[in-house]
């Protein structure tokens, strides 16, 4: 039982762990391209670790299988909806002429669309 | 369309009824027959938006275990560069050095399209920003976060790595 809520509290601290490199990548990376490529980090392993860790508890620790499916739930549609938001974000931007300043080594969009 | 109007009903229907029983779970009789009404409902006027191709591609079983075995796949691309994006989060800004590229893309039809653009935004240092269609042939242009080749041919192999193989098994 302890071993179960060790491991459990294991994976929890991982997916906290990358919450925060994401976090810190959001803070030290130069442009929005390369932010919104660090968040990803908190929105896959980040979300997924904490939910599966609280999935666990809820089905071998609380007995709760109604909590669980929820959580999975819950996964699922943060996996299927934030692509699609990121998608549209990096895309607008692009669009309004959002650059990086430090240049980027190759631009096949704005070669082929913007110029 | 027409043709299929019953039987897309009927999926979105099971798809719905499923979705119901797992959120709500409580199997008593009320319970039941209130969802099988709602769904009912619901699947009416949703199966137009919700199934545009084939309304029994859920229900063939090998079609359903090629989505089952996507999981793993998909978790193991997701872990590895989650991995790798989070040492050049630590590393700073030194450690990267982005660009969009354009890469041929082999799967065909919408979904499938669409499923392998969001699973490759999904994976940190990716993040699909267009499509198009040029002679036939489909592209993406991806934001990628080390761009370590500007060979687009080979840039799309180590961007899409194995996903491309899974998502073409589930769809076509």
């Amino acid at each position: 039982m302890i071993l179960l809520r060790l491991l459990i509290g294991a994976i929890i601290v991982i997916g906290g762990i990358f919450a925060l490199a994401g976090t810190i990548g959001i803070l030290r990376m130069p442009d929005t391209y390369s932010r919104m490529q660090a968040s990803t980090c908190i929105s896959t392993m980040g979300a997924i670790g904490v939910l599966l860790g609280a999935a666990l508890y809820a089905a071998l620790i609380l007995h709760a299988p109604g909590t669980t499916v929820k959580i999975v739930v819950i996964g699922l549609l943060i996996l299927t909806v934030n692509p699609v938001g990121a998608h549209a974000i990096a895309r607008g931007a692009y669009r309004n002429g959002v650059r990086p300043e430090n240049g980027m080594k190759i631009d096949d969009l704005g070669r082929d669309f913007y110029e | 369309m027409q043709k299929n109007r019953l039987s897309s009903v009927l999926s979105t229907f099971v798809v719905c009824y499923v979705f119901w029983l797992l959120l709500t779970w409580n199997f008593s009789a009320q319970e039941l027959v209130m969802g099988a009404v709602v769904c009912l409902c619901v699947a009416w006027f949703a199966s137009r938006m919700f199934i545009h191709e084939d309304p029994t591609w859920l229900f063939k079983p090998q079609k359903l275990l090629a989505l089952l075995a996507y999981i793993p796949l998909f978790l193991r691309e997701l872990w590895k560069a989650n991995v790798d994006m989070a040492k050049r989060c630590f590393g700073g800004c030194r450690s990267i050095n982005p660009g969009i590229i354009k890469v041929p893309v082999e799967a065909k039809g919408l979904y499938a399209q669409a499923m392998l653009a969001n699973s490759i935004t999904l994976t940190p240092g990716t993040i699909t920003m267009d499509i198009v269609s040029e002679n036939g042939k489909d592209y993406y242009y991806i934001h990628w976060i080390d761009v370590t080749t500007t060979d687009r041919v080979k840039a799309g192999e180590i961007i899409k790595g194995s996903l491309e193989k899974g998502v073409r098994r589930i769809w076509e």
